[in-house]
C-alpha cells in the first residue's frame, strides 16, 4: 500500500535520476577520459587532463579570472541589493505589490534580451555615452570589457540576492530593532547588532546562489565581453562545441564547480559561527 | 442499547501508545465529554471512532453495528474540527450541501434541509458568503451546520472552541448544548477545559497518559474523584495525607500530623493504612478557635476574588493549603486561625 | 506609516531603474525608425517588426520555442505534481533528501547540467538529431519550480479539509478531486506558466542539446547579436518580452504573484 503511494513519485524520482544523477557522474567519468578530435573520447583513462588544467598557467589564470568575476558579482550585488532587500521586506506602501514584480520581473525575462539592453546602453554610441556626450565628456568604453561583463552581471543575478534576504529579514521581528532603541541602541547600532546578524541566513543564501550562478555563467561574457573576455565557462563551451575534445572540456568544468563549491564551503565555515546564533 | 460502545481500545503511532485498553459507553442522546492535558489520549480515541485513525486494537459499535473496519465515509457521522476546515473554494452553501451531495441528497430537498439548518445555527442569509468572510463564530457555526445537516448518529467535535476569545466561547458553550439537547443527538466532545466539560456534559471522561482514570457525571466528578490526578484536574484541591485511626459507615477518621479530621469515603479501609484525603478550598471553614477546630495554622497570604477570598494558610509543619470562603466575615490578612473540615465534603481518595 | 530616510529612498530607486532600464530601454528601440541604436529615436516605425515577420529564421525559432515551452510545461507539471502531492502529504521520513532531489535541476549550475546532458545523450542515446533531448533538458530544470509552487499551495490548504470530507461521507478520490484538487490547481497552473517562461527563455540548456540546424527564439537572438546590430534584434526582444510579461501578468491577475514563492 505504501509503495503504491511511492508510484506518484516515481516519475519525478526517474527524471532526476537518469537525467541529473547519471549525466553528472557521466561528466566525472568523462574527465577521466583520454581526449580525441575525431570521436567524443579516445580509448583508456588518464590524469592528464587534470594535470594540465591545474599546471598550465592559461587555465589557471582563466579559474582566477572567472571566480574574480563572480567575487566582485556577488559583493555589489551584496550591497546594493541588502538595501532593497530591507525596504522590500519592511515596507507598507500600497506600492509594494508592484516593487515585487519589478525585483521578479526581470528573471522572468531572457539572459540574451536583458543583455542586449545593456548593449544598447553600453556601447560606444549607446545611450549612457551619447547622454555624456551631451556634458562633453566620453565616450567611454563600458562594453567588451570587464566593466560592461560585470554590469550585467550584477544586473542579472541582483534579483538573486534580493529576494532571499527579503525573505530573511521579512523573518525577523521588527519590535526586536524597536527593543534595542528602548535600550539605548542608535538606529545604525541596532541595525549592526541586531538586524544584520538575524538576517544572515538570508545574506548566505544570496551570496553563495550569486557566487555560483555568476562563476558558471556564459552568455553574460560572450555577449558583453564580444569576444574579449574569457571566463572558464566561455571556453568550455566553445571548445565543446567547436572541437570534440569533450574530455578535456569535462574536467574544465569540473575544476571551475569544485574550486567555486570549495570557496562556498569556506564561507560556509566563516560564517558558521554567526549563522549559529540565528539558527 | 447504547448508541456508541467503545471496547477495549488501543492506538500505538510507531512505538508511542496514545490510548490503552479505553471501554466507553454512549447512550442515546448523551452529551460525554473526553476530558484530559494535552497528550492524555482524547483526540486520537476521537479519531478513532471517526474513522480517520484505525485502532491497533480493540472495537467500536454504533449501536449493534461493528464500525471498526469500516472508512470513515461510510460511518454517518458529523465531525466539527477544531479549525473548522471550511472548504475555502466553497460558499458557505456549497460547504453545508456537501455531505448531502455525497449522501445523495440534491435539489430542493437539499435546499429546505440547508435552508432549516442555518436557521438553526442562526446563519440565515449568509448562504453566498466564502469562508473567509466570515467572523470566527460564524465560521464556527458553519462547520457545526455542516456536521448536522445529514442527520448523522453521531455528533463529534474535537475541541470546537479553542480558536475563539473568552466571550464568544461562553455563548457558544451554551449554544451547543442547547442545540444538542433540542435535537437529542448523541455527542462526544473533546477539550481540555475542565469547566467547558463540567457546564455541557452529562458525563464527562476524565483521562491521563491514554487511560480512563473515572467516568461520572460532574458532580461525582467534581466531589469524588477516583484519583489524584483527577481531582488536581477539576478545580482546586488540598491534598492532606495521614493514617486511619477509624473507619465506619462511610466515613473514615484521618490522623495527620497536624491533627485529626474525618471524611467521606465509599469504599472499606483497614484502620492504620495510609491515605490521601482531598479536600476542596471551599469545604474548609475558617473560625477564631470559638468553635471546635480539627487543626489550627496562621494565615500567610489573602486574596480578595470578588464573590470568595482565597487564603493561603500555613499549617502546624509548614504546609501550606488554600481555603475559600465568602467574602461577607472575611478575617484579617495574617494571625492565627482555626480551621474545620467539613465531612460531608472531604474525600478519601484511592 | 513607516518612514525611510530619503537617501535611502533614492538608492533603492537608483537600484530600480538599474534592474528595469535595461529591459524597458528594448522597447522604444524596437520602434526607432533609424538604422543605429541611436537614441532618442529618430522616429517611428514598425519596419523591425516587419524585418522580423519577413525573417524565417526568427519566426520558425519562435514558433518553435513557443512549442516546446507549451510541451515543457504540461510535462513539467504532470510529472511534479504527483511527486509535490506525495510529498506533502503521504512521505514520513527522509523529507529533506527528497526535497533536496526534487529541487536538485535548480540547484545545480545549468552550465554543468546542459554538459551533463551533451554527453548523455551523446553516448548513451541517439545524439541531438531531434527535440526530445532539448525538451526532456528543459522539463528537467523546470520540475523543481512547479514542485515549489504545488507544495506551497498544499501547505497553504486549511487543515483538515481532506479529513472534514471523509466524515461528510467522500471517498478518497471524491476527496481528492472535489476538494484537494481545486485547492491545489493554483500551484499548478502557476508552476506551469512557470515552466513555460523559463523554457521559453532559456539559453544554456538549449544552446548545447539543439538540433543541428535549428533553433529556438533566444539561440537565434544570441547568434544574431554577436555578428549583427541592428534593431531587429530590439523588435525580437520586446515580442519575447511581451510574451512573458502577459504570462505573468496572468499569473498575477489570476492568483497573485504571491504564488510564487521559493
Amino acid at each position: 500500500m505504501k509503495l503504491r503511494r511511492w508510484l506518484f513519485a516515481l516519475p519525478a524520482l526517474l527524471m532526476v535520476a537518469l537525467f541529473v544523477v547519471v549525466p553528472y557522474l557521466n561528466i566525472v567519468l568523462m574527465s577521466f577520459r583520454t581526449p580525441s578530435a575525431t570521436a567524443i573520447y579516445g580509448p583508456g583513462f588518464t590524469i592528464q587532463n587534470y594535470a594540465r588544467v591545474l599546471t598550465d598557467s592559461l587555465y589557471l589564470g582563466l579559474l582566477k579570472d572567472t571566480l574574480l568575476y563572480a567575487l566582485a558579482t556577488t559583493s555589489i550585488c551584496l550591497l546594493i541589493g541588502f538595501p532593497v532587500a530591507f525596504h522590500l521586506a519592511r515596507t507598507d506602501s500600497r506600492w509594494r505589490g508592484l516593487l515585487y514584480a519589478g525585483v521578479l520581473s526581470p528573471l522572468l525575462t531572457g539572459v540574451v534580451i536583458r543583455c542586449f539592453g545593456w548593449i544598447v546602453l553600453l556601447a560606444n554610441n549607446g545611450l549612457i555615452n551619447q547622454l555624456l556626450g551631451l556634458g562633453g565628456l566620453g565616450p567611454y568604453r563600458l562594453m567588451y570589457n570587464p566593466v560592461g561583463v560585470t554590469i550585467a552581471l550584477v544586473h542579472v543575478f541582483l534579483p538573486f540576492m534580493i529576494l532571499p534576504v527579503m525573505n530573511s529579514i521579512q523573518s525577523v521581528d521588527p519590535r526586536l530593532g524597536e527593543a534595542a532603541r528602548t535600550l539605548g541602541a542608535s538606529g545604525l547600532r541596532s541595525f549592526v547588532r541586531v538586524l544584520l546578524p538575524l538576517s544572515m541566513p538570508g545574506i548566505q543564501s544570496g551570496v553563495i546562489l550569486v557566487f555560483v550562478l555568476s562563476a558558471s555563467a556564459y552568455i553574460i561574457p560572450m555577449l558583453l565581453g564580444g569576444g574579449q573576455v574569457s571566463t572558464m565557462p566561455t571556453v568550455v563551451v566553445q571548445q565543446l562545441m567547436g572541437s570534440l575534445l569533450w574530455p578535456f572540456g569535462a574536467t574544465l568544468a569540473l575544476v571551475l564547480s569544485l574550486t567555486a563549491l570549495a570557496l562556498v564551503a569556506l564561507f560556509g565555515a566563516l560564517t558558521k559561527r554567526a549563522m549559529r546564533r540565528v539558527a | 442499547m447504547s448508541r456508541l460502545r467503545i471496547e477495549g481500545l488501543n492506538k500505538a503511532f510507531g512505538g508511542v501508545v496514545a490510548v490503552q485498553g479505553l471501554d466507553l459507553d454512549v447512550a442515546e442522546g448523551e452529551f460525554v465529554s473526553l476530558l484530559g492535558p494535552s497528550g492524555c489520549g482524547k483526540t486520537t480515541t476521537l479519531r478513532c471512532v471517526a474513522g480517520l485513525e484505525e485502532p491497533s486494537g480493540g472495537r467500536i459499535l454504533f449501536g449493534e453495528k461493528d464500525v471498526t473496519r469500516l472508512p470513515s465515509e461510510h460511518r454517518m457521522i458529523g465531525m466539527v474540527f477544531q479549525s473548522y476546515a471550511l472548504f475555502p473554494h466553497m460558499t458557505v452553501r456549497e460547504n453545508i450541501g456537501f455531505g448531502l451531495e455525497m449522501r445523495g441528497v440534491s435539489g430542493t430537498d437539499a435546499d429546505k434541509r440547508i435552508a432549516h439548518v442555518l436557521e438553526t445555527v442562526q446563519l440565515k442569509g449568509l448562504e453566498q458568503r466564502y469562508p473567509r468572510a466570515l467572523s470566527g463564530g460564524q465560521q464556527q457555526r458553519v462547520a457545526l451546520a455542516r456536521a448536522l445537516v445529514a442527520e448523522p448518529e453521531l455528533l463529534l467535535l474535537d475541541e470546537p472552541l479553542a480558536n475563539l476569545d473568552a466571550k464568544l466561547r461562553d455563548e457558544m458553550r451554551f449554544f451547543i448544548r442547547s442545540l444538542q439537547q433540542r435535537l437529542g443527538i448523541t455527542t462526544l466532545y473533546v477539550t481540555h477545559d475542565q469547566s467547558e466539560s463540567m457546564i455541557m456534559s452529562d458525563r464527562i471522561v476524565v483521562m491521563f497518559g491514554g487511560r480512563i482514570h473515572q467516568i461520572g457525571s460532574p458532580e461525582d466528578i467534581y466531589n469524588h474523584p477516583a484519583s489524584a490526578e483527577v481531582a488536581s484536574f477539576i478545580g482546586q484541591a488540598n491534598m492532606l495525607k495521614g493514617r486511619v485511626v477509624e473507619s465506619r459507615d462511610g466515613v473514615a477518621t484521618v490522623e495527620t500530623a497536624w491533627g485529626r479530621f474525618s471524611c467521606s469515603t465509599n469504599r472499606p479501609v483497614a484502620v492504620g493504612s495510609l491515605v490521601t484525603a482531598m479536600v476542596r478550598p471551599e469545604a474548609l471553614r475558617l473560625t477564631n478557635g470559638a468553635d471546635r477546630s480539627d487543626f489550627s495554622g496562621r494565615i500567610l497570604a489573602r486574596h480578595f476574588l470578588g464573590n470568595v477570598v482565597d487564603y493561603r494558610i500555613a499549617l502546624a509543619d509548614g504546609t501550606v493549603i488554600s481555603v475559600q470562603a465568602m467574602s461577607a466575615g472575611a478575617l484579617p490578612a495574617e494571625g492565627p486561625v482555626s480551621i474545620k473540615v467539613d465531612q460531608d465534603k472531604a474525600w478519601l481518595l484511592q | 506609516m513607516k518612514r525611510f530616510p530619503t537617501a535611502l529612498l533614492c538608492f533603492i530607486g537608483a537600484v530600480y531603474a538599474f534592474l528595469l532600464l535595461p529591459i524597458a530601454i528594448v522597447i522604444p528601440m524596437s520602434l526607432n525608425a533609424g538604422e543605429y541604436l541611436t537614441f532618442p529615436p529618430q522616429g517611428l516605425s514598425l519596419r523591425w517588426y516587419v524585418s522580423f515577420l519577413n525573417s524565417e529564421q526568427f519566426t520558425s525559432a519562435f514558433v518553435r520555442s513557443v512549442g516546446v515551452a507549451l510541451v515543457v510545461a504540461v510535462l513539467s507539471s504532470a510529472i511534479a505534481t504527483p511527486a509535490a502531492l506525495f510529498y506533502v502529504r503521504h512521505l514520513r521520513s527522509g523529507r529533506e533528501k527528497f526535497r533536496l532531489t526534487m529541487l536538485a535541476p535548480m540547484l545545480l549550475p545549468e552550465v554543468l547540467t546542459s554538459i551533463a546532458l551533451l554527453f548523455f545523450f551523446n553516448q548513451l542515446f541517439f545524439g541531438t538529431g531531434t527535440l526530445a533531448p532539448l525538451v526532456i533538458g528543459h522539463v528537467v530544470i523546470t520540475i523543481p519550480f512547479v514542485f515549489l509552487t504545488v507544495t506551497s499551495a498544499l501547505y497553504n490548504m486549511p487543515a483538515g479539509v481532506e479529513e472534514a470530507a471523509r466524515t461528510m461521507g467522500a471517498g478518497a478520490w471524491t476527496a481528492f478531486r472535489r476538494i484537494t484538487l481545486p485547492l491545489v490547481k493554483p500551484g499548478i497552473v502557476t508552476g506551469a506558466m512557470l515552466a513555460f517562461i523559463m523554457s521559453f527563455d532559456n539559453v544554456n540548456i538549449s544552446l548545447l542539446l539543439k538540433p543541428l540546424g535549428t533553433s529556438t527564439l533566444p539561440i537565434q537572438l544570441f547568434d544574431y547579436l554577436r555578428y549583427d546590430f541592428d534593431p531587429t534584434a530590439a523588435a525580437v526582444s520586446t515580442i519575447s518580452l511581451t510574451l512573458t510579461l502577459s504570462v505573468v501578468f496572468l499569473i498575477d491577475r489570476i492568483y497573485g504573484l504571491r504564488a510564487v514563492r521559493f
